[in-house]
C-alpha cells in the first residue's frame, strides 16, 4: 500500500482544476401534481399491464388470460399467505400493532391542526403553503401523507406548531360541475323520437359506438369523432334527441347550456369550461351536451366591450378543451346550436367536431309518425283523420305538431269533452299556424 | 358491422328495434318494447314494406311445390341480402324481414330432396343461420358445410367472422368427441384466403390456430400478407403452450424462407435454438453481404457456425467486435478513460462530519475502485489505474494496492478492460501470466477468460495458455479455481469438448474439497449452457451423491447445482427426467437444485404454470431454527429468481410479475425477501424504469442488510450501462447513507460501476433482437452472479468477490453500428425512437415513437428502435440492432 504515490497527488491537482463542483441537474421530482399521477410513479407498479392490439384477436384474448392467470395467483398466493399468518401469529397481534401505530401518526399530527393551501412543491418532501392568516411557509411533509393526493392548490392539514404537512383534505369539485352531472335520466328514449332515422344513426356512431366498441375504429384505423353538432330550425328535436342519448347510454353525461358558461367575475366562465371537462375525463367515459352552443360560441370580432371580450376568451378555453394540447380521451361532445351559420369556423372545425348534424322539419312520413306518437296517448275520437294535416304543406316542426295536438286536447278539455275530435284539431292547427307567422317573420329561419 | 345478438324473439321488427343499443341491457331495452309493441307494421317505410312484402312471397314461392321457381327466388333473396347496407349497429333489413320465416325455411330445406336447389337454399341458410340461427346449433356452420361454395367471400367480413367463431367452436366440441374434423379443417381453408384478401391477417392465423392447421399458413401468403402475419404470429408464440409454440416458430421460418426473408428467417431460427436450421439458413444464400449480415446475426447469440470465406468467419466469430465498439467510442468521443471518482461524484453527496473524509476501511474500498474502473472503462482498452503505461507489472501499480484476494480481482480487471480484444489483452495479460504471487497468477488465468468471452479465437489462445500445467494443475486451490473458471468464461457456450473431458475429473474427484468441483461444474454448465448433456449432468449428479452429506453443506456447493441446471437453460421438458432422477438425491440439496433446474428450463418462457409450482415452493414453511437444518430454505430464494426467470422477456408476464413481488416482499421469509431485489434486477436488467427503481431504493433502506445490499445491487443492474441520472442521484445518496458500513459502500461503489457500465454504452440485458430472443449466455452469466448474491457475506462480500466479473459474458453493447458490404463504417442517418407495438393494427403504422435523427453508430436504449431516414441504402437486417450492414439501394435518386 504505503503512502499516496505521485500520481496520486497529479490527479488531485487535475481534480482541483476540473472538478470544482460541476452544476448538477437538480433530480426531477417523482410526481407533480394530480395529472401526472397516471403512469409514472412507484405506485403504477399496482396497475395492470395495457393490452394491444385492440381489435378482436386471439393475440389480446391470450394476453389478458395471462393476466388472468397472474391475478389468480397473486390472489392465491396473499390468500395462502393470510391464512398461515393467521394460523400462526394470531389476528390479534397484528390488528393491536396497527391500532398502536394509527395513534402514534395521531399524535404525531397532533390536535388542533391548521388549514393551509398548498401553493407549490419544492421536492420530495418539501413544500410551499400558505395559510388563512397570511403569511407563506416552506414547510416539510411528513412521511405518511399520501403524496399522490397532493396538488398544488389544495387544502392540506398542517401541525399547529411546525406547520409540515400532516393531512391532505380531499377536495370536492366546485359544486357548479357537480350541478351538471346529470343524477336522473330523461325519460326520452329514441322510441319517443319520430323519424330522425339518420340523424340518431349518425349521433350513435359518433358518439356512443366509440365509448362501447372502439376496437371496430382500431380494426379500420381511424380515429373516431370526437363529438357532434345538432343544428337546425327550432323545434326539430335536437335537444330531444340528446335526451335520448342521455337515457340510453352508461356513460356519464354531463349537460350545460352555453349561456351558463358566461359568468360575472373574469376567468370564471373558461375555469367552469376547465372544469367540466375535467370532471368530464374523471368520470370518463362521458358525454358532454352544451345546449344552445351560439350563446357563446359566436363568430370572433373586434369588440370594446369587456364583456364581450370575455365571451370570446370563454370560447376560446373550449375551444382548447375540444382539441388542444392534452388528450382528452373519452370525451364526447354532443353541441346543440339552431344558428350554425353565426358560430366561429374554428369551433365546428373537423377535429373539433367532425359530424354536423342537420335536423331538417319533418316530411311527411315523419309527420305521420311524430303525430302518431303524440296523439298515441290520447282519446280520439273515430273522426279524426290526421292524414289531412300530414297532406298539407304547412311548414310545421316536430314542436309544432306537439303543440297542435295539446292545443287540441285543451280544446276538447274546454268543452268538457272525454275525447278530442277532428274539429279540435283543425282549430287547434290555425291557432298553432297563426301564433308561429306573427311572432316569427318568414325567413328567419334557415 | 357487430351482429346483433340472435336471441331477440323474430316478433319484435319495429322499425326502432333495429337500432339495437348494443350497450343497453336487454331487459331494459325490452320492457320499453313492450309498451309499444302495438304500432308495428305502420312504423316501416314504404320502401321497407316493399321489400318485406316481396321477401314474404319469395319464401312463398319457396315453400310451393314448383320446383323450377325455387332457384329464381332463391337468388333473388340473396341478391336482396347481398345488396343490402345499413349501419353498423343494425342488422339488414332483408335478414331482418326473413328471421319469422328461418324455421319454415328450415322445413322446407328439410323436406326437399337433394340436389342444386337444396345446396342453394344452404348457402341462403347458413347466411340466415347468423342472426336467426340459436348459438348452439351451428346452423351457419351446418349449412354451410353442406353447401360447398366458393363465393363465400361474397357474403361479407362478418359472415366470415361468424363462419370462423362457429367453425372454432365445433373444432373443439369433435376434438372432445373424437369426431372427423376434417371437413372443419378443409372450410377453414376456404376461409382463410378471403380473410387474408381483407388485410385481416390476425383474423386468418387465429382461425387456423383454432383447427391446429397452422402449418397450412405458408401456402396461402402472398408479397403483401406476410409481412403482417408472421408478425402477428411471433408476438403469439410467447403465449402458446408447448408444442404450439414451436410450432408457429417453425411456421413463421417457413414463410420468412418462402419469401427469401433470410434474415427474419435466421433470427426466427435462433429463437427457435435450432443450430442445423441456423446453419442450413445461413447456407441458403451466396451473396456475401447478406451472408455476413447473416453471420453477425447468428454471432449475437453466439452460435458456433463454420464458414468457408474468412470474412464471413470473421462476422462468426465475433473477432471484431471490439474494433467497432472502439469506433463507436471515438464517435461518441467518450475514449478518454475516467476514474472512479469521476463516477462517484462524491463533491454531490452530503458529507455529513469530517468521518465522511476517511473512509471506514480502505481495503474494501481500493477494491471497489478496482471494480468501478474495470467496469466504467470495460472494452475501452485503456484506463488510469491499473493500465497506465510504462510502469505495467511494477511494484508501484495499482494491483498491489490491494491486497491478498483484491489483487487477484484487481488483475482480472485487465481482462475487462480488454474486453474482446484478444491480441492486446493476451499481450499485457501475459506480463502477469509468469508472476510468482499466487493471486497475481489467480487474477490472470481469470482475465484471460474475461478478454476471450464472446469471441471466437481461431488460436484457442485461452486453451493453450490455461492448460499449461502451471495452471490448470496447479496445487494451489485458488489458482486452479479460477483458471477453470476463466476457461468456462471464455469458453461460455461454445460447447467445447475437449474441456469436457479436462473438468469431468475434476467433479468427480471426491478427494478434493468442495470448492473445485463446484467452480469445474459451473465453468461445464457455462460451456454448456442449454446443451442438456448427459454426460456432464450424470458427472454431476454422480458426485452429488457420492459426497458426504456434510460436503454438501458447503457454500460452494450452490455451483454445483448452479452448473446442473444452466445445461437445461431453456431446454423446457427435457429437463423432466433429471428432475425425475435428483429426487433420489436426499440431502436438501437435492430440492434446491431441482428448483433451479425448472427455473432455468423454462426461462424466457413465461409458463404460467411453472410460476404458480414456484410460488407455492414461496408459501411452504421451512423449519431453519435447528443448526443442521440451516440453510434448507435456500430454495426459497431459489424459486424468486426462478420467478423472474421464467417471466422475464415477455412484457405482460413480467409487468405482473413484479405486482408480485410486492406480496412477496410483504410476506415473505427472510431468504425470500433478500431473493426477491434480486429477481426485480434480473427481470430489468439494464431498462430503468421508475417503478422499479423507487421500488428497489425502498429496499436498499430495509431494516435486514442482506436485503439492502442485494436491493442497491439489482439498483445497478436495473440501470446498468444507462448512465440514468436519477439512479445516480439515489445511489450517491446511499453513498453518503451508508459511509460507515464498508459492505454497503463497497455494494453503491459496484452498482455506481455498472450504472455507467462502459460508460453507458453496455447493457446486460439478456434479450436482444427487438427484445425476442434470449440469449442464454448472458442469462447464465447472470444467474451466476445473484446466485451467488443470495448469500453475498459469503461470497461477494467474503473473498469470492470475482465471481462478480460473471457479469462479463452479459455484457453486449447496445450499439448500432451500419457498414457496408465489405465491412467498413457506413455513416448515415437513422431515426431512433421508442418502439411501438404494431402487432394487429391496421394500415402501415410508425413503428417507433418521439424519434431522433442521428447519425451512425449510435446508442439505443431497452425499448428504443431505429430506422433509416431515407431510402438511400438497404439495410440488409431488419431489425437495427448490433452490426448492420447496407447495401446501396440502386432506386435511390437522390435527395431533391
Amino acid at each position: 500500500m504505503g503512502g499516496p504515490p505521485g500520481d496520486h497527488g497529479d490527479k488531485k491537482d487535475d481534480k482541483d482544476k476540473k472538478d470544482k463542483p460541476r452544476y448538477e441537474p437538480p433530480p426531477p421530482t417523482t410526481r407533480v401534481g394530480r395529472k401526472k399521477r397516471r403512469g409514472a410513479g412507484p405506485d403504477s407498479a399496482s396497475k395492470l399491464p395495457n393490452v394491444n392490439p385492440n381489435a378482436r384477436c386471439k393475440l389480446k384474448l391470450l394476453r389478458m388470460d395471462r393476466i388472468k392467470d397472474h391475478l389468480i395467483l397473486e390472489e392465491e398466493f396473499v390468500a395462502n399467505q393470510e391464512r398461515l399468518r393467521k394460523a400462526s401469529g394470531g389476528k390479534g397481534g397484528l390488528e393491536e400493532r396497527r391500532a398502536e401505530e394509527r395513534v402514534r401518526v395521531d399524535d404525531m399530527r397532533g390536535s388542533p391542526m391548521g388549514v393551509g393551501n398548498l401553493e407549490e412543491m419544492i421536492d420530495d418532501d418539501h413544500a410551499i403553503v400558505s395559510s388563512a392568516t397570511g403569511p407563506e411557509y416552506y414547510v416539510s411533509i411528513m412521511s405518511f401523507v399520501d403524496k399522490d393526493l397532493l396538488e398544488p392548490g389544495c387544502s392540506v392539514l398542517l401541525h399547529h406548531k411546525t406547520v409540515s404537512i400532516v393531512g391532505v383534505l380531499t377536495e370536492d369539485s366546485d359544486p357548479l360541475v357537480s350541478v351538471m352531472k346529470l343524477d336522473k335520466a330523461p325519460t326520452e328514449s329514441y322510441a319517443d323520437i319520430g323519424g330522425l332515422e339518420q340523424q340518431i344513426q349518425e349521433v350513435r356512431e359518433a358518439v356512443e359506438l366509440p365509448l362501447l366498441h372502439p376496437e371496430l375504429y382500431e380494426e379500420m384505423g381511424i380515429k373516431p369523432p370526437k363529438g357532434v353538432i345538432l343544428y337546425g330550425a327550432p323545434g326539430t328535436g335536437k335537444t330531444l334527441l340528446a335526451k335520448a342519448v342521455a337515457n340510453q347510454t352508461s356513460a356519464t353525461f354531463l349537460r350545460i347550456v352555453g349561456s351558463e358558461l358566461i359568468q360575472k367575475y373574469l376567468g370564471d366562465g373558461p375555469r367552469l369550461c376547465r372544469q367540466i371537462f375535467q370532471v368530464a375525463a374523471e368520470h370518463a367515459p362521458s358525454i358532454v351536451f352544451i345546449d344552445e352552443i351560439d350563446a357563446i360560441g359566436t363568430k370572433r370580432y373586434e369588440s370594446t366591450s369587456g364583456g364581450e371580450r370575455e365571451v370570446q376568451r370563454t370560447m376560446l378555453e373550449l375551444l382548447n378543451q375540444l382539441d388542444g394540447f392534452d388528450d382528452r380521451g373519452d370525451v364526447k361532445v354532443i353541441m346543440a346550436t339552431n344558428k350554425i351559420e353565426t358560430l366561429d369556423p374554428a369551433l365546428i372545425r373537423p377535429g373539433r367536431i367532425d359530424r354536423k348534424i342537420l335536423f331538417e322539419n319533418p316530411d311527411q312520413n315523419t309527420k305521420r309518425k311524430i303525430f302518431t306518437l303524440h296523439t298515441s296517448k290520447m282519446s280520439l275520437s273515430p273522426d279524426v283523420d290526421l292524414e289531412e294535416f300530414i297532406g298539407q304543406k304547412d311548414d310545421l316542426s316536430g314542436a309544432d305538431i306537439k303543440a297542435i295536438c295539446t292545443e287540441a286536447g285543451l280544446l276538447a278539455l274546454r268543452e268538457r269533452r272525454m275525447r278530442v275530435q277532428m274539429a279540435d284539431f283543425r282549430a287547434a292547427r290555425e291557432r298553432v299556424l297563426k301564433t308561429k307567422t306573427e311572432n316569427e317573420p318568414e325567413g328567419l329561419y334557415l | 358491422m357487430a351482429p346483433t345478438t340472435p336471441e331477440n324473439p323474430p316478433k319484435e321488427t319495429k322499425e326502432l328495434k333495429k337500432e339495437l343499443p348494443i350497450g343497453k341491457s336487454k331487459d331494459e331495452k325490452e320492457d320499453k318494447d313492450k309498451k309499444k309493441d302495438d304500432p308495428k307494421e305502420e312504423d316501416l317505410s314504404e320502401e321497407d314494406q316493399q321489400l318485406k312484402a316481396d321477401l314474404e312471397m319469395l319464401v312463398e314461392r319457396i315453400k310451393e311445390d314448383k320446383a323450377d321457381l325455387y332457384k329464381p327466388s332463391i337468388d333473388t333473396i340473396k341478391e336482396f341480402i347481398r345488396t343490402s347496407t345499413s349501419s353498423m349497429t343494425a342488422v339488414p333489413k332483408p335478414l331482418k324481414f326473413l328471421r319469422p320465416h328461418y324455421e319454415t325455411l328450415i322445413e322446407v330445406f328439410d323436406r326437399w330432396p337433394s340436389g342444386e336447389d337444396k345446396l342453394n337454399l344452404a348457402d341462403l341458410l347458413s347466411v340466415l343461420g347468423m342472426t336467426s340461427g340459436n348459438e348452439e346449433r351451428l346452423d351457419t356452420l351446418n349449412y354451410r358445410l353442406q353447401a360447398p361454395s366458393n363465393n363465400i367471400g361474397g357474403w361479407g367480413h362478418e359472415y366470415l367472422r361468424h363462419l370462423a367463431l362457429e367453425l372454432g367452436k365445433d373444432y373443439t366440441r369433435r376434438l372432445e368427441k373424437d369426431e372427423d374434423v376434417l371437413e372443419l379443417r378443409n372450410l377453414a381453408l376456404v376461409v382463410v384466403p378471403f380473410f387474408l384478401s381483407q388485410s385481416a391477417e390476425p383474423d386468418a392465423v387465429d382461425l387456423l390456430t383454432e383447427v391446429e392447421a397452422i402449418d397450412q399458413l405458408p401456402s396461402l401468403l402472398d408479397e403483401n400478407t406476410y409481412p403482417k402475419a408472421a408478425l402477428y404470429m411471433s408476438s403469439m408464440v410467447n403465449y402458446l403452450s408447448p408444442p404450439e409454440d414451436y410450432i408457429f416458430l417453425k411456421t413463421i421460418h417457413e414463410i420468412y424462407i418462402k419469401f427469401n426473408k433470410l434474415q427474419q428467417a435466421m433470427q426466427v431460427a435462433v429463437r427457435l435454438n435450432d443450430v442445423k436450421l441456423v446453419q442450413e439458413d445461413l447456407d441458403r444464400t451466396s451473396d456475401a453481404g447478406l451472408k455476413k449480415q447473416l453471420g453477425f446475426i447468428a454471432a449475437r447469440q453466439q452460435i458456433a457456425l463454420d464458414a468457408t470465406d474468412p470474412e464471413v468467419q470473421s462476422c462468426l466469430n465475433n473477432s471484431r467486435l471490439s474494433e467497432y465498439f472502439l469506433m463507436l467510442g471515438k464517435e461518441l468521443n467518450i475514449l478518454d478513460p475516467k476514474v472512479p471518482e469521476d463516477i462517484y461524484k462524491s463533491h454531490l453527496e452530503n458529507t455529513r462530519g469530517p468521518s465522511a473524509a476517511t473512509p471506514v476501511d480502505t481495503a474494501k474500498q481500493t477494491l471497489s475502485a478496482s471494480f468501478v474502473n474495470a467496469f466504467v472503462n470495460a472494452g475501452f482498452n485503456s484506463d488510469k489505474l491499473v493500465l497506465v503505461e510504462g510502469q505495467s507489472a511494477s511494484q508501484q501499480s495499482w494491483i498491489y494496492k490491494n491486497k491478498d484476494h483484491g489483487v487477484l480481482s484487481a488483475t482480472a480487471s485487465i481482462g475487462l478492460l480488454k474486453l474482446w480484444n484478444v491480441e492486446s489483452g493476451m499481450e499485457t495479460i501475459n506480463n502477469y501470466l509468469g508472476m510468482n504471487d499466487k493471486y497475481v497468477r489467480a487474477g490472470a488465468a481469470l482475465a484471460t477468460g474475461l478478454v476471450t468471452t464472446g469471441v471466437r479465437d481461431e488460436n484457442d489462445l485461452a486453451i493453450g495458455l490455461l492448460t499449461d500445467e502451471n495452471y490448470i494443475e496447479n496445487v494451489d486451490p485458488l489458482v486452479k479455481g479460477c483458471t477453470i473458471l476463466g476457461l468456462g468464461i471464455a469458453y461460455v457456450g461454445t460447447q467445447r469438448e475437449d474441456l469436457t473431458d479436462l473438468f469431468l475429473p475434476v467433479i468427480s474427484d471426491s478427494s478434493n474439497a468442495l470448492e473445485l468441483p463446484a467452480q469445474a461444474a459451473l465453468a461445464l454448465g457455462l460451456i454448456h449452457v442449454g446443451s442438456g448433456d448427459d454426460k456432464i449432468s450424470s458427472t454431476i449428479l454422480q458426485a452429488m451423491m457420492d459426497r458426504p452429506q456434510a460436503d454438501l453443506k458447503a457454500k460452494w456447493s450452490r455451483f454445483m447445482s448452479l452448473g446442473l441446471a444452466l445445461l437445461y437453460l431453456g431446454r423446457q421438458e427435457e429437463s423432466e427426467h433429471i428432475l425425475e432422477t435428483l429426487k433420489a438425491v436426499e440431502h436438501p440439496i437435492g430440492k434446491h437444485t431441482r428448483v433451479l433446474i425448472s427455473g432455468c428450463a423454462y426461462a424466457g418462457t413465461g409458463n404460467v404454470l411453472q410460476f404458480q409450482s414456484m410460488l407455492h415452493l414461496c408459501t411452504d414453511k421451512v423449519d431453519v431454527s435447528e443448526a443442521d437444518k440451516e440453510g434448507d430454505d435456500l430454495f426459497q430464494a431459489y424459486a424468486v429468481l426462478s420467478l423472474a426467470l421464467i417471466a422475464m422477456g415477455e412484457d405482460v408476464g413480467s409487468e405482473m410479475a413484479i405486482r408480485q413481488f410486492g406480496h412477496l416482499m410483504h410476506y415473505g421469509e427472510p431468504v425470500i425477501r433478500k431473493a426477491v431485489p434480486l429477481a426485480m434486477g434480473l427481470i430489468s436488467a439494464s431498462s430503468p424504469q421508475m417503478k422499479i427503481y423507487e421500488t428497489l431504493s425502498r429496499y436498499s433502506h430495509d431494516n435486514d442488510p442482506e436485503v439492502a445490499i442485494n436491493a442497491i445491487f439489482a439498483m445497478g443492474l436495473v440501470g446498468s450501462g444507462t448512465n440514468n441520472a436519477r439512479l445516480a442521484q439515489l445511489l450517491r445518496q446511499l453513498a453518503s447513507y451508508y459511509h460507515r458500513d464498508p459492505n454497503s459502500l463497497f455494494m453503491v461503489r459496484i452498482a455506481q460501476g455498472l450504472l455507467h457500465l462502459g460508460k453507458g454504452t453496455l447493457t446486460l440485458n439478456p434479450f436482444h433482437t427487438d427484445r425476442s430472443v434470449m440469449s442464454r449466455v448472458a442469462t447464465a452469466g447472470l444467474l451466476t452472479v445473484l446466485v451467488s448474491l443470495i448469500d453475498a457475506k459469503q461470497f461477494i462480500l467474503d473473498d469470492a468477490h470475482h465471481l462478480l466479473y460473471f457479469l462479463v459474458p452479459a455484457i453486449h453493447p447496445r450499439m448500432l453500428i451500419t457498414l457496408d458490404e465489405d465491412l467498413k463504417p457506413l455513416p448515415v442517418s437513422v431515426r431512433v425512437g421508442q418502439a411501438v407495438d404494431v402487432v394487429g393494427a391496421a394500415g402501415r403504422p410508425k413503428t417507433i415513437t418521439g424519434w431522433q435523427t442521428q447519425t451512425t453508430p449510435v446508442l439505443l436504449a431497452h425499448g428504443e428502435r431505429a430506422e433509416l431516414e431515407d431510402d438511400e441504402y438497404i439495410s440488409l437486417t431488419t431489425n437495427m440492432e448490433g452490426i448492420a450492414i447496407l447495401k446501396k439501394n440502386p432506386a435511390w435518386e437522390g435527395r431533391d
